[in-house]
């Protein structure tokens, strides 16, 4: 049997050979982008190709997960391949994409005045040694929800400090309600939720000057304070070391929680029909320490163009027709993707739909980019690392923020 | 000898307690998949639903073509499969048999070539592949797998081939078979388990393999089913559909257990046919 | 007739076409590998590595082990002959199977905080005190989630490789074991465990560099935390070329680990041969 099999199954293998794409005659765009959902940017895609016969855009679209999409580019940037002429990219991977030579600046394509109707963090997370590498589509920031009836139940006011978030979870927090609840888990997104308390206790990653002061008395209070949050106060539970954005949202979905420290897109889906907490939520920016201002970590997208692309200009055409304020109200009103520009949090259209877009026109307005660094992602690591052991109570904050501190400083020298 | 009622009793406890283990955690997904999606993360834990929920299947094809996915991952993990089998067969003959000068060598080579994880080596690999117009196809993959799974197959069907009595071998010789005849109409029919084993291995290897297929591939029309099954989302990037993924696991699993149901007469027949005792 | 052993350069060729493929899709990357390793003097400054190491060891010595004796469990109750083994056998392959990125977010699923079933089932057995286990915040824990995962999946794997191994074993030797009055527990030491030995080893080896290697479970399961303590080389390599661009360093990396498993597999098979010859 097996040798009557085996023929059979070479020529299904010959015959699964790769067959070439038709020309027609027109440039072609590639990107690659995360699974388009709502089909908004297919939308969009029409319309330009409409606008712009000339062109052709092809969507690819990948796997979810963000990190996998940065390594899928890397891989095709490493070989210097051309099989993508944009790249749709996390602000995170700006400083690093671009200090590998793998996109080309913008500066010259686009009038200097057109890019201030960008929120400000967008278009500084887009930059990198001055000079312009992504045209901002989506914009994203941390921010504190929390539940407006058991707040109004307790008479507690809306925290604006770490003090008064510590008072009000232990007040409203009941055995199977947590105080409050944020992404733990040892990956980018804890490294987002603390550089918020540490900008919010007056402190700072990577100055200006590139200084490293992770190690200095505010960032050292704000990791002891989340620390304590945890291990003192008990108003966090111990599972939010397993934490990332989804668990954190289905805790805080579920009434399980008062405090919840998240990205916008948890609004929408903690809004709809059937949700226990729908009607029950608000949110505010983050609160702050002493000494310090709330602050919300930038995340947030946008396209940049491929440094080894045949058809740069013409890329540079797609992206602008993506950031425009048509296509970004199109893909807020279709996708719920946050615009990247300031008009659209005060548009009567986009309000209309969406009431709470004031407040969050609000947060994202002092949203910041995390230090624009190449060497970013082992600085992130080292910091990830270090302050989950501290969250577990394997190392004492301070020592966790010098050993990282440490490791921080070596990167950064190399 | 007849096995006393107790031992028996022990014996049949044991063959449910590796049926139990087996299968937990997959009829867990196929429980969660059936789910409503209020229950999928309910607390408590729900061990049953409380109504037979189909929508996770419907939302899963409607997001991905996923017959596609099926298909190629078919494809390739049958042409791998046969690849593999074809030349692990061949060459474990002629390092068993056909006495290589420089063969074991050779051998220790082969295995130091698995010793390096496939992880690290997509960078190279990628760029070989789109040198070769591969990328994008159902053929790269089937040979960058056929490539991986060898020096498993070969030393698999060595081990086995050197176990195999040379008599019979000798015998048809001397009856004036080339090399090639032995190996094609004695040693092979000798070895069928083995062969079963090896290809049952290799054919469940690339049909689990996801990082060189997302790498190597970027298109659906050649995309395998772990990658589609990675692409599920929610409407935003956080969010994790998990009543989709585990439906997506049911469905991309059952392809799976009909081959090994179908391939299992087969090595059970190979294995208890006394095939070594010739 | 022809001496098959003299034309040993020509018999190469039915090596040829296997050494082909392996030579372009593996080799080559290996050797582009190789050709971009350096730094290496960063081995004595990098605070990562030896803890990295410790855990990726820990994890394949322990994994490895649990598989090994659970495997031969599985091998012996299934290769015995009872009704319905057809259905109990091919139920075994299904965790090997399912593609491990997807099973491991099956995993997380299981062991999470708080709608896992993991800690529900504890709870209900009475040994937790609340069904909500934060399994993945704990380092030990964590550590014995991913084997736990990992053995699950890989065992099937270990089975049907002592199962083929196990076919080979003439029924003569336990015939004449019993007449020598050796009861099921002696002939499965002096029969089986002797005559499985060049099975156990090729199993084992391949399932230590696989285990070595381990990159996708603990990516997805606990990314490495907390506190990078289920860290494994595999995922910092994977890191250190593709997050941080760290090239020659990184390929370092995976040279030293290639280097780890060739001592592995040559001590492995240094103690094997020298327990063979006493």
């Amino acid at each position: 049997m097996l040798r009557r099999l085996a023929p059979v199954l070479l020529i299904i293998v010959i015959a699964a050979c790769g067959r070439r794409e038709p020309d027609d005659g027109k440039v072609h765009i590639r990107y690659l982008a995360s699974p388009d959902v709502g089909g908004f940017s297919k939308v969009i895609i029409d319309r330009l190709e409409r606008a712009h016969p000339e062109l052709k855009v092809d969507m690819v679209e990948g796997p979810a997960a963000g990190d996998a999409r940065e390594n899928m580019y890397s891989t095709a940037f490493m070989g210097k391949e051309d099989s993508y002429d944009l790249a749709y990219v996390d602000v995170a991977w700006v400083p690093k994409f671009a200090a590998q030579g793998w996109l080309r600046p913008l500066d010259a394509l686009i009038a200097p005045e057109k890019l201030d109707a960008f929120l400000p963090g967008d278009l500084e997370g887009s930059r990198y040694k001055g000079k312009l590498y992504r045209l901002p589509v989506q914009s994203d920031g941390g921010m504190l929800y929390y539940r407006k009836d058991l707040l109004a139940a307790k008479g507690v006011p809306v925290p604006r400090t770490w003090e008064e978030l510590v008072a009000a979870a232990r007040k409203t927090r009941t055995p199977s309600i947590a105080g409050f609840v944020f992404q733990g888990k040892q990956y980018e997104g804890l490294v987002c939720v603390f550089m918020e308390l540490v900008w919010g206790f007056g402190g700072d990653l990577l100055d200006a000057a590139g200084v490293v002061r992770i190690d200095e008395p505010p960032a050292v209070a704000a990791l002891t304070a989340l620390v304590d949050a945890i291990h003192v106060d008990g108003i966090v539970p111990l599972s939010v070391l397993t934490y990332q954005e989804e668990e954190t949202r289905n805790v805080f979905q579920e009434g399980r929680a008062v405090f919840m420290r998240n990205w916008p897109y948890a609004w929408n889906l903690m809004q709809k029909e059937g949700s226990p907490v729908r009607g029950k939520i608000g949110i505010v920016p983050m609160v702050s320490g002493p000494g310090g201002r709330s602050a919300a970590t930038l995340g947030g997208w946008g396209f940049a163009v491929s440094a080894y692309s045949r058809h740069p200009n013409e890329a540079f055409k797609v992206a602008e027709f993506f950031a425009s304020a048509e296509s970004q109200k199109l893909a807020f009103l279709k996708g719920g993707i946050l615009p990247s520009r300031k008009a659209l949090y005060s548009d009567p259209e986009v309000l209309t739909a969406a009431p709470h877009m004031k407040d969050l026109g609000r947060v994202l307005a002092g949203a910041r980019p995390r230090p624009t660094h190449p060497r970013w992602p082992r600085m992130s690591d080292a910091l990830q690392m270090h302050v989950s052991a501290a969250l577990s109570g394997q190392e004492y904050p301070a020592d966790a923020l010098k050993a990282a501190a440490v490791e921080i400083r070596a990167a950064a020298a190399r | 000898m007849r096995p006393t009622l107790r031992g028996r009793a022990l014996f049949l406890l044991a063959v449910a307690a590796v049926a139990v283990w087996s299968l937990a955690p997959f009829l867990w997904q196929m429980i969660t998949s059936l789910k409503p999606a209020a229950e999928v993360a309910a607390v408590p834990v729900r061990y049953w639903p409380s109504a037979l929920d189909f929508t996770s299947y419907i939302q899963m094809f409607k997001a991905r073509p996923f017959a596609t996915y099926i298909w190629n991952s078919l494809v390739v993990g049958l042409g791998t499969t046969a690849l593999t089998t074809a030349l692990g067969v061949c060459a474990a003959y002629a390092f068993s048999r056909l006495g290589l000068p420089g063969g074991r060598a050779a051998l220790i080579g082969i295995l130091g070539l698995s010793l390096f994880p496939g992880t690290v080596l997509i960078v190279p690999l990628k760029m070989l592949a789109a040198k070769a117009g591969l990328l994008n196809t159902r053929t790269g993959l089937v040979l960058a797998y056929t490539a991986l799974n060898l020096p498993f197959a070969i030393w698999v069907l060595k081990a086995f081939f050197d176990r195999l009595p040379k008599d019979v071998e000798e015998a048809a010789w001397l009856d004036g078979l080339s090399r090639w005849q032995t190996l094609w109409k004695i040693v092979l029919p000798l070895s069928a388990p083995a062969v079963a084993t090896t290809a049952i291995l290799v054919f469940i290897f690339s049909w689990n393999e996801f990082l060189i297929a997302q790498t190597l591939v970027s298109r659906d029309a050649a995309r395998t089913v772990p990658v589609g099954i990675a692409m599920l989302s929610g409407v935003t990037v956080y969010e994790v559909p998990w009543g989709q993924i585990a439906a997506a696991v049911v469905v991309t699993t059952l392809p799976v257990v009909a081959i090994v149901l179908a391939f299992q007469r087969r090595i059970v027949e190979g294995l208890t046919a006394g095939a070594v005792k010739g | 007739m022809t001496d098959h052993s003299r034309a040993g350069a020509v018999n190469w060729l039915y090596a040829a076409p296997a050494l082909l493929v392996m030579g372009v899709v593996s080799l080559l990357p290996i050797g582009y590998t190789f050709g971009l390793a350096g730094e290496y003097h960063r081995f004595a400054t990098d605070t990562r590595f030896w803890p990295v190491m410790r855990t990726t060891l820990s994890l394949t010595a322990v994994t490895v082990a649990l598989e090994l004796v659970l495997g031969l469990a599985m091998a012996l109750v299934l290769w015995s002959p009872f009704p319905g083994r057809g259905l109990v056998r091919a139920a075994v392959l299904i965790p090997w199977a399912l593609p491990t990125a997807v099973m491991a977010m099956a995993w997380r699923w299981i062991f999470n905080a708080d709608s896992g079933v993991m800690g529900d089932l504890f709870f209900r057995l009475g040994l937790a005190a609340s069904p909500q286990v934060p399994w993945l915040a704990d380092a030990t824990s964590a550590f014995w989630a991913i084997v736990l995962a990992d053995v699950w999946k890989t065992t099937p794997f270990m089975a049907v490789l002592l199962m083929s191994g196990l076919a080979a074993i003439p029924d003569e030797l336990y015939e004449a074991a019993a007449i020598d009055g050796a009861g099921p527990a002696r002939r499965f030491w002096i029969v089986t465990l002797p005559l499985l030995k060049p099975t156990i080893l090729v199993a084992v080896i391949f399932r230590a560099i696989q285990t070595f290697g381990l990159f996708d479970l603990v990516f997805v399961l606990t990314g490495g935390g907390p506190g990078g303590r289920t860290q494994t080389i595999a995922v910092y390599a994977y890191d250190v070329v593709f997050r941080y661009q760290e090239l020659a360093y990184g390929c370092a990396l995976v040279v030293a680990m290639a280097l780890c498993l060739v001592l592995m597999t040559g001590l492995m098979l240094g103690v094997s041969r020298g327990r063979g010859a006493r």
